[in-house]
């Protein structure tokens, strides 16, 4: 077909893959150790703005300002703001949504983005609904955000 | 040193869905073209080059090589920048304030109808530490803030959709626009969800377009010589990137970003000094959240009610987005910020045809680089 011919020439295909080894540091360590060995949440405290970052980081963005002091933060938190996803991460359509959540932690300031577990009926979600973050057993733990499974609604 | 700068020529490709009969550098040849004939200069007078892209879009690294041949910029300082085309607007006012030189070009394009995977790049641009590892979706990061800020604002759904009719309906008129459509805010809401309370058609569809602005010193942009359109004011800003610590409510990027283009422009009141309004619209409700950050309503809630009462509508008395936006131009990657920008040259200079306003001595335009950024830019124009 001369179309196709055509479009062949209209069209040269190529990649690049990229693949990239990421570095917690010395912030990202602090909290996916003790996500992974202890099953806690923790963040770092700045002590001008009294901002609490969870997770937990080495230096305050709006301080500029190194931050040392350890806090440790509930599973228990507040939702901010939650999405239910109607695509994957290409971009093709789902039957079934996947629910996401901003959720804030007893004692941290910051908001956590993860997935909102076991949601069946939607209209049960709203901003200000309480959840507990699930955290994977201890053998299963690899020190990722993926040992905390997602947060699940408290009844 | 150029004290004062201005836009002496624009070239504006139509925005089209695809573009399988030329290459990136072809439709960069062609906007180039256009505007300096527009600006009536030569291409080897232009003294500086400024192209704005992000290589991972294109398809090749380290883009800054592939330009100089399609614009006349060989042999000449040229760099690129991986930032909306306002970026490079406020780029090119720098380097003429400077006096160094005084005629600047800026290109920004879309290819984007070459992406075959645009979801994954968008991916590429999260957190790969705390944010990529759930393989959410990035576009979920405008249904969590569009839920977050109807929340906190009172505005709601029906007026995002009302956001979408407009500018579509906007569209119409405009030739250059890759998704006119005369809809209603109801056609909107039975739209299928993306992003719970995101919807389908609240985001703007991709486009493939180019823009080249030519910019002059005051000594080059004579009325005599061409129909200069003066820079009054420029700001950009990014606000924390950071998801877990930014604002999901305020865009504070453009809150600040605002503040410097007004502080230069010595605008006080922008609803009073400011005739119409180019404003970033990816997705629908970012209209009205950039409108709040802009300082229009100082009350949030009012700007749902504008676009409902069709205060912000092209007969209205605030016209937003009378080119259609993004919304009906289609989304042009970096080259967002640019069609906002001629949009209001083309007003500012009385040649939008049937969609001309019958006043417009000042404008504004506004860009976002989209999710999942907080980096925005600020162009004050007037003539
Ligand atoms: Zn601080």
């Amino acid at each position: 077909m001369a179309g196709t011919q055509l479009r062949h020439i209209a069209k040269w295909r190529g990649e690049i893959p990229i693949e990239s080894l990421y570095t917690a540091g010395i912030g990202g360590q602090r909290f996916f150790k003790a996500l992974k060995e202890k099953g806690k949440l923790v963040g770092t405290r700045c002590r001008r703005c009294h901002q609490v970052f969870v997770p937990s980081r080495q230096f305050c963005e709006r301080c500029f300002v190194e931050l040392t002091e350890e806090v440790r933060a509930q599973p228990d938190g507040v939702i901010k703001s939650f999405s239910y996803a109607y695509i994957d991460h290409n971009g093709g359509r789902l039957k079934h949504p996947v629910a996401s959540a901003l959720v804030q932690l007893e004692g941290a300031t910051t908001v956590m983005l993860h997935r909102l577990l076991e949601v069946k009926d939607l209209s049960r979600v709203s901003i200000g609904s309480r959840v507990k973050a699930v955290i994977k057993p201890k053998g299963k733990r690899i020190g990722s955000i993926l040992d905390i499974e997602g947060f699940r609604l408290v009844e | 040193m150029n004290e004062r700068v201005a836009i002496i020529g624009v070239g504006v490709m139509a925005a089209r869905p695809s573009s399988e009969h030329l290459s990136f550098k072809e439709m960069m040849f062609e906007a180039a073209q256009k505007a300096y004939a527009d600006a009536g200069i030569d291409a080897h007078e232009v003294e500086s080059f400024v192209t704005c892209a992000e290589d991972l879009t294109e398809g090749i690294s380290i883009f800054d090589e592939y330009t100089p041949d399609q614009l006349g910029a060989v042999q000449k300082p040229m760099h690129t920048l991986t930032q909306d085309g306002l970026y490079g607007i406020a780029d090119a006012v720098m380097q003429l304030r400077s006096g160094l030189v005084g005629l600047v070009v800026v290109e920004a394009h879309s290819k984007h109808s070459n992406l075959e995977n645009p979801n994954s790049i968008l991916n590429y641009a999260l957190d790969p530490v705390y944010n990529r590892p759930l393989d959410f979706n990035p576009h979920v990061i405008a249904g969590l803030e569009m839920n977050g800020f109807l929340h906190a604002t009172g505005i709601t759904q029906a007026q995002c959709a009302q956001v979408v009719a407009k500018n579509r309906t906007h569209a119409l008129k405009n030739i250059a626009a890759a998704y006119p459509m005369n809809l209603r805010a109801e056609d909107v809401q039975s739209s299928p969800y993306l992003c719970y309370p995101l919807r389908d058609a609240e985001m703007a569809k991709s486009a493939d377009g180019c823009v080249v602005v030519v910019l002059a010193g005051a000594s080059r942009a004579q009325p005599s010589k061409s129909r200069p359109v003066w820079i009054r004011g420029v700001g950009f800003t990014n606000d924390s990137p950071t998801l877990e610590s930014r604002d999901w409510i305020d865009a504070q990027y453009i809150r600040a970003a605002a503040a410097m283009a007004y502080g230069q422009a010595g605008i006080k009141d922008p609803v009073a000094e400011i005739d119409l309004f180019e404003v970033d619209d990816a997705y629908a409700y970012k209209e009205l959240q950039h409108l709040v950050a802009l300082g229009i309503y100082p009350q949030a809630v009012a700007a749902g009610r504008a676009v409902e009462n069709g205060e912000s509508g092209a007969a209205g008395k605030m016209p937003v987005n009378v080119s259609g936006g993004s919304l009906g131009i289609g989304h042009t990657l970096e080259a967002s910020g640019l069609y906002r920008l001629a949009e209001i040259v083309c007003q500012l200079r009385g040649e939008a045809g049937p969609r001309q306003l019958p006043r417009a001595k000042v404008g504004l335009a506004q860009s976002w680089r989209g999710v999942p950024t907080t980096s925005g830019a600020v162009v004050i124009l007037g003539r």
